[in-house]
């Protein structure tokens, strides 16, 4: 396909400010979203990874502006028109979210349990001022292409089952006909046999209506399954950026490397663990100097402490933040050893 | 295994519920034998009856009707106790719980209490099961932090669980746990709550533990990746029934309960074709109050029979491999 961009994220950050004390002075910033550059291409779904607190729902959130974004602009093209979601004005936001809806993690607690199906699919059309019998016809029209008979209509969120209610989120997104989704962990408070369900449904919609995903999940295997390209991000940062491909098999960053090493395998013959990331996240409060992820790196440098490393391109769009990303060998003999080193030193 | 010794053995065991709507039966008829120094694992989805498996082992549930045995074997020789017999409130099963059986919860954000330091909570169950010294319990509370993996324990035996992530609150659980050297250890979902490099640390730790404390786990998971990780024998339930129990290589590459073959086959895998349907389930799990009679997959089983409508059989393909399913019975 020709890659028209549909969505531009240029230089977005979100701090948010921590507070202390009787007077509630700001003692310092939580970088959720540092710097955070990316483009989303029209049909394509871009995966975002990273563990919690890597700043991952706040890009989605900062997408929707249902956070302020700090700095940067996130440019949304429309058929009609371009618009700067970063400052766009209240007027504009109404025309921004027919182009653009989301669908939340958890299907138990993002539907309102006094509303009836109906009224949660309808709210979007009647929050673009589309009247009440229009918006009735539209939802009947909706439903069974989420795979719900038109007698859910009248039911209640607690009547429905997890996947049942996942699809009226989904439902809730699609029914003002967006081009562009983002997905904010779409399945992962699902059961494990209804969980395929609702991939295959985001699957099939993609193809129908020609949606645009942002997808955003913990679950490398699902983004792997359903992305074209991978945002990997660490602490605020995009570390790694490039298609599937170059993501999963040619990996450049130490991180991504980790995260995708500590991905269990589902087969009782293979059990040896390759390498496993030791320690945690550090605080986004006050990140590692220089390379935030050179305290876990098993390859850091006295460089890697010290400075900074920026998004560089390795070819083909490839995007990788690491001082030594050409040199690294990152294959699975290799990275397994600096774990034997450093537990027989500790 | 001609040296494998039960530690547990759960026979016929029945969990219900009386409520409003009626009877829940959580559990209808659960059988399995935990080895000594192995790895157990019951996967099932939500509602499937693993947690209230795991909790009635332990005498948590107090409101329920509990039938059927789990006889734990203290020693090899000595007479089982029969936890269903004790009282769950008595001095028998709390001399075991936290001692010889124990548990680690889902939660590590809710199974913590705010307003005691790990290192009390840590302390107070040292204190229940061993006769040692407060300055006896610190030390051993001290080492436990440090063998769970908790960097700086010392300074860390001061803090509150808010000050801690999710991964040491979990690690803080495990130390509970295995203060007291436990012959056998419940995991109910440990790593569910957790980021995947931390899954991976958390895993490798129960591994590890078990082979120097020759410890067995019960491993309670929805998700089989975890179970073809860590288990030696495996359970599927399904709303409360059991569907299929095999040794993890054989529930793997002969699966023969229609649940798990489907389970099996719906499993994103890293050679998964890109983009392509996923095999899938139809339906969900349905509402166990109003559970379907005779098999309870009958309503979402590709290969469904007239005969479905009564309950299934358990029929044998070999050592300790058995699947409840009408299936491989000729008329």
């Amino acid at each position: 396909m020709p890659d028209t961009p549909i969505l531009q994220v240029e230089n977005l950050s979100k701090f948010f400010p921590v507070q202390r004390g009787l007077f509630r002075r700001t003692v310092g910033h939580v970088k959720a979203v540092n710097d955070v550059t990316f483009t989303v291409n029209k049909g394509e779904c871009v995966g975002l990874v990273g563990e919690s607190g890597c700043g991952k729902t706040t890009v989605a959130r900062c997408l929707l502006r249902l956070v302020e974004p700090d700095q940067g602009r996130i440019l949304l093209h429309s058929e009609q028109q371009t618009f700067d979601i970063a400052s766009a004005s209240r007027k504009e936001m109404l025309d921004v979210r027919r182009q653009m809806q989301i669908i939340f993690q958890d299907p138990f607690s993002s539907l309102d349990p006094r509303w009836r199906v109906t009224d949660v699919i309808a709210e979007p059309l009647i929050a673009q001022k589309i009247g009440r019998a229009e918006a009735s016809r539209r939802v009947l029209e909706i439903l069974p292409t989420v795979g719900l008979g038109a007698h859910f209509a009248d039911r209640f969120p607690h009547e429905l089952s997890g996947g049942e209610r996942q699809r009226v989120s989904i439902a809730r997104a699609l029914v003002v006909s967006p081009p562009l989704v983002v997905a904010d962990e779409p399945v992962s408070a699902l059961d494990v046999s209804v969980r395929s369900q609702i991939i295959n449904l985001l699957l099939d919609l993609q193809s129908q209506m020609n949606l645009t995903y942002v997808f955003i999940a913990h679950d490398l295997s699902i983004v792997k399954h359903i992305s074209h390209r991978i945002a990997v991000m660490y602490l605020g940062r995009l570390v790694e950026l490039g298609t599937t491909q170059q993501v999963f098999e040619e990996c450049k960053h130490p991180y991504t490397k980790a995260l995708l090493a500590s991905v269990l395998i589902p087969d009782p013959t293979h059990r040896e663990q390759s390498y496993v990331l030791e320690g945690e996240v550090p605080s986004p409060l006050n990140p590692p100097s220089g390379c935030h992820f050179s305290t876990r790196c098993p390859f850091a440098q006295e460089q890697c402490s010290a400075e900074e490393p920026d998004l560089r391109d390795m070819g083909n769009g490839h995007l990788v933040r690491c001082h030594f990303a050409e040199d690294l060998d990152l294959s699975e003999g290799v990275f397994a050893l600096p774990l034997a080193t450093s537990s027989a030193s500790a | 295994m001609p040296d494998s010794q039960p530690i547990l053995e759960v026979l016929d065991l029945h969990v219900h519920f009386k409520m409003l709507a009626g009877v829940v039966r959580a559990v209808d008829g659960v059988n399995f034998t935990v080895e000594r120094g192995r790895c157990l694992g019951i996967v099932g989805e939500s509602g499937c009856g693993k947690s209230v498996t795991a909790r009635s082992i332990l005498r948590l549930l107090h409101s329920s009707q509990t039938s059927g045995q789990i006889l734990y074997h203290p020693n090899g020789d000595d007479e089982p106790i029969d936890l269903v017999n004790l009282d769950p409130r008595g001095d028998a099963i709390r001399a075991i719980r936290g001692k010889d059986i124990a548990m680690i919860f889902q939660e590590p954000m809710t199974s913590l209490t705010p307003v005691y330091t790990i290192g009390e909570q840590i302390m107070e169950s040292i204190r229940q099961h061993q006769n040692l010294s407060e300055e006896e319990a610190q030390e051993l509370a001290i080492s436990m932090l440090n063998k769970v993996g908790i960097p700086d324990a010392e300074r860390r035996f001061a803090d509150y669980p808010h000050q801690m992530s999710g991964g040491m609150r979990q690690r803080v659980m495990i130390a509970i746990a295995l203060c007291c050297e436990p012959r056998v250890l419940i995991a109910d979902e440990p790593t569910t709550a957790l980021d995947v490099t931390i899954q991976a640390q958390i895993l490798r730790l129960i591994r590890s533990l078990q082979q120097d404390l020759d410890m067995s786990v019960i491993m309670i998971t929805h998700d089989l990746s975890v179970i073809a990780q860590l288990a030696d024998f495996v359970v599927v339930m399904y709303l409360g029934q059991m569907a299929e129990k095999a040794p993890v290589v054989e529930l793997f590459q002969n699966p023969k309960h229609p649940y798990t073959q489907a389970l099996l086959r719906s499993i994103v895998r890293p050679d998964t074709p890109p983009r392509e349907q996923l095999h899938t389930i139809s339906g969900s799990v349905p509402d166990p109050r109003n559970a379907p009679s005779g098999c309870r997959f009958r309503n979402r089983c590709p290969s469904v029979h007239d005969r479905c409508l009564e309950d299934p059989p358990v029929v044998e393909f070999g050592p300790q491999h058995t699947a409840t399913c009408w299936l491989y019975v000729d008329d």
